[in-house]
């Protein structure tokens, strides 16, 4: 009945309406070179506070779809990536394009990214309640392991340096802990100004960090003549194709789905892992980079496939998959809704609800994407002086409409400033905001659990769930470590043999 | 000349003609009502509920004028720093008690004088029935041997006060876990992480109604109409513990008793009405919720004083 109450929910015109829209937004954002769906989703956030909590998260989550596979478009057609999950795309697209088989690419794009898309929403369906049955058992201490696991898988959340994400992660836990003290009531770095007893709420620091930096760093750049393509017709993958990409789609799309529900780890990672094993595994390993088909199908089929992965533990523990899925755990929270076991039972149509607006928009943007994709690519061409401006309002009305408060129009242009700064330095955003989600959970988790301990730590040995999570990290943070090591050792033997 | 000369004589006619109906001079410009927290959440809706009559039996525009920050600091300044002349209210919590008693509000509690009491959630004492205690005695009882577990709110907040209090006054043994937020309470007392917890009845009523809670006592001088077998804590021979989810407005306290008086009266009876006793049903409270000046004023110095001792106990003030 769930299920049937889920889709009541969504097959309502004005609904539908906001899907639609929302996809449609998506992939245009997405292929626009700089506008992730990660700030997309971040902009519209604040609008969504009038709506109904449904057709809200429903719009955000078709947002987020359709944004991870707008920017293949971009970089098939024009080599600029519309968003990083996309970069893996144009490894082989672009080549492709440029031998006259754009039409062929896009088509593979749009199909692979549907199939993943559509895989990992079936995950997402029986995983989520699944796992949220056994969130009863979350307790603090399960909480604390798992957040520590999330925050070791940082080292890999972007392409970017790996101790420069795990810097950036720390420095994000750092800004959680301004405001109030949870569990000691003590003021921390408020530097006696009232509007930081609350903390620094996320929102206006993800809106900064993600697009006011971005803003900036593009308001320094002129605009780049790009070579464009002529297309040819577009075209759905033939027989050929397909015998040659299932594997690869199959594949990437479990790949995708269990990155997806790792926490913090996103689309780019899954990209990128699907563009590898697509390599690692085909028979036409040396076309890869020169225009093979396989290497457009495995990151597109594993970027979207890491989408509904990452909605799981959003949904069924309030940890966010994904930095686009810490966005929209923003939404669930400005709507009132806690996700855990009980959004559940207390709003059983409610996942249905967001599995099928994930579901139509993946079906919206197969049809606009291999209707309009020659148009969508057009976007790329809109002036600067005219783009930004326009996204820099959104920014500042953004950050206020949440809480309504100046502070945070000024904690967003900090945020902003800081971001093209680190920017520059190196950093990526996304483990700074994973680094200020996970930290105020961390903290919390471990200063309740040595209550519940009565102060006794290795009672943290009693919790299998809890074990188990600090297992997977120890083994996250050493296998790159351990990796080197086995293939030192291997290089090393290797002459004698 | 001519023309400004008959557009000066129009507005003094439309300003004589609006007069006669409302002969004083109070409330001459629209009344703000200041708040200290987003949109949407519970005072914001209490207050623009409140305000839907209002408007009506105050004769002027009433609007909801949100300053979040500090724990009702930014608000309480924004208060205090205009006229005191009862065109400027504000909408206070248990929350600004407790950041005046800290010392941390730019005003004390002898400048602010209540006018009425909008809702009134008192705070129950709940338990997770596989723990196998059924009343308050079992309670204290099984709290001397090892302490209860109990879940609330923020640490320094109003759940930690009532508990601490409550120990204080029983004699109980409490370990205070704090949580971020209501579900986190709820979540962990459904799973058994900790054993009892201060909730309000809106929190509560689920899991009372599956049979997971068991509620023990109230922390309010009259039981509750929702749970008649519920006893007080004072019924129990536990005084001066009375804690609960208040909201209310207040002036400053210059303002002229003549304009307060109108003020309780047009605010009360706006609270009578149809539209704001169906928001008390929807929240789960009662037209108990709604009192005069001479309670709620009461009823927040009574509870200040409560804040003020416990926080110094816990070493929390200035």
């Amino acid at each position: 009945m769930d299920i049937l109450g889920g889709l009541v929910e969504v097959v309502q015109p004005a609904t539908l309406l906001l899907i639609i829209a929302g996809t449609v937004a998506g992939v245009l954002v997405g292929a626009l070179p700089g506008l992730s769906s990660s700030m997309a989703v971040a902009l519209l956030l604040p609008f969504t506070i009038y709506l109904d909590p449904i057709p809200a998260i429903a719009m955000l989550a078709a947002l987020y779809c359709a944004g991870t596979f707008g920017g293949s478009i971009t970089a098939i057609l024009i080599n600029a990536p519309g968003a990083p999950p996309a970069a893996a795309t144009a490894f082989d697209g672009y080549p492709l394009a440029k031998k006259g088989e754009a039409g062929r690419a896009l088509g593979m794009a749009a199909v692979a990214s549907v199939l993943g898309g559509v895989f990992s929403l079936m995950v997402l369906i029986l995983a989520a309640p699944a796992l949220a049955t056994i969130a009863y058992r979350f307790g603090p201490p399960e909480y604390f392991a798992l957040t520590v696991f999330g925050l070791s898988m940082l080292a890999s959340i972007s392409g970017k340096s790996a101790v420069k994400n795990l810097i950036g992660g720390a420095f994000g836990v750092l800004l959680a802990t301004v405001g109030v003290d949870l569990t000691t009531g003590v003021e921390r770095f408020t530097f006696g100004v009232p509007q930081l007893y609350e903390g620094i709420s996320f929102i206006p620091v993800l809106i900064g960090l993600f697009a006011m930096a971005e803003l900036l760093e593009q308001a320094g750049q002129k605009d780049r003549p790009l070579e464009r393509f002529g297309m040819s017709a577009l075209q759905l993958p033939g027989r050929e194709d397909f015998k040659r990409v299932w594997k690869t789609i199959l594949r990437s799309s479990g790949l995708g789905t269990f990155v997806g529900i790792l926490p913090a780890e996103g689309s780019t990672v899954a990209a990128m892992m699907g563009y590898n094993e697509a390599k690692r595994w085909s028979k036409n390993r040396e076309n890869f980079g020169k225009g093979e088909i396989e290497g457009v199908a495995g990151p597109e089929a594993a970027n979207n496939a890491a989408t509904g992965g990452a909605m799981v533990p959003t949904l069924a523990l309030g940890i966010p998959g994904s930095a686009t899925a810490a966005v929209i755990l923003g939404g669930l929270q400005i709507h009132g809704l806690r996700p855990g076991p009980y959004l559940f039972e207390n709003q059983p149509n409610l996942l249905y609800a967001i599995f099928f607006a994930m579901l139509i928009a993946n079906l919206v943007f197969l049809a606009f994407g291999l209707a309009g994709a020659r148009y969508f690519s057009r976007i790329s061409l809109i002036p600067r002086q005219f783009l930004w401006p326009a996204v820099f309002c959104l920014c500042v009305v953004g950050a206020y409409g949440v809480g309504q408060s100046m502070s945070d129009v000024y904690i967003m242009l900090t945020a902003g400033l800081a971001g093209y700064f680190l920017n520059r330095g190196g950093f990526s955003p996304a483990p700074i905001i994973m680094g200020l989600v996970l930290g105020h959970l961390v903290e919390n988790s471990l200063a309740q659990s040595v209550i519940l301990f009565d102060q006794d730590m290795t009672r943290f040995l009693s919790r299998p769930i809890a074990l188990f999570f600090f297992a997977l990290a120890i083994l996250s943070v050493a296998s790159g470590p351990l990796a080197s090591m086995f293939r030192a050792r291997r290089a090393g033997s290797g002459p004698e043999k | 000349m001519k023309y400004l000369a008959r557009i000066a004589a129009c507005v003094a006619a439309a300003a004589t003609l609006g007069g006669p109906a409302e002969a004083q001079d109070f409330p001459s410009r629209p009344v703000e009502v200041v708040t200290h927290a987003s949109a949407g959440g519970g005072t914001d809706t209490t207050a623009r509920t409140l305000l839907i009559r209002g408007r009506r039996e105050l004769g002027v525009d009433a609007f909801v004028q949100i300053k979040r920050g500090g724990g009702g600091t930014v608000a309480m300044s924004y208060a205090s720093g205009k006229p005191a002349d009862g065109h400027t209210l504000m909408a206070i919590t248990p929350t600004h008690l407790i950041t005046m008693a800290r010392g941390r509000a730019p005003i004390e509690i002898d400048q602010i004088r209540g006018i009425v009491r909008s809702t009134d959630d008192p705070i129950i004492i709940v338990v997770n029935k596989s723990t196998g205690i059924g009343t308050l005695d079992q309670l204290i009882e099984a709290s001397v041997k090892s302490p209860i577990k109990w879940g609330g709110t923020q640490a320094g907040g109003i759940d930690h006060i009532a508990a601490i209090t409550f120990a204080k006054n029983s004699g109980a043994k409490v370990a205070y876990v704090p949580f971020d937020g209501g579900g986190g309470i709820i979540t962990n007392l459904m799973g058994g992480n900790i054993q009892a917890a201060g909730l309000n009845y809106g929190e509560a009523v689920d899991g009372m109604e599956s049979g997971d809670f068991v509620p023990l006592a109230i922390m309010a001088k009259e039981r509750l109409g929702a749970l008649p077998d519920t006893p007080t804590l004072g019924e129990l021979g536990i005084d001066g513990v009375n804690f609960s989810t208040v909201r209310g407005l207040i002036v400053m306290a210059d303002v002229p008793d003549d304009r307060v008086e109108f003020l309780e009266k047009a605010f009360l009876k706006a609270m009578r009405h149809g539209t704001y006793q169906a928001y008390l049903t929807g929240i789960g409270l009662d037209s108990g919720s709604v009192a005069g000046a001479a309670v709620w004023d009461a009823q927040i110095r009574e509870m200040y004083e409560n804040i003020h001792d416990t926080l110094g106990e816990l070493g929390l003030r200035k």
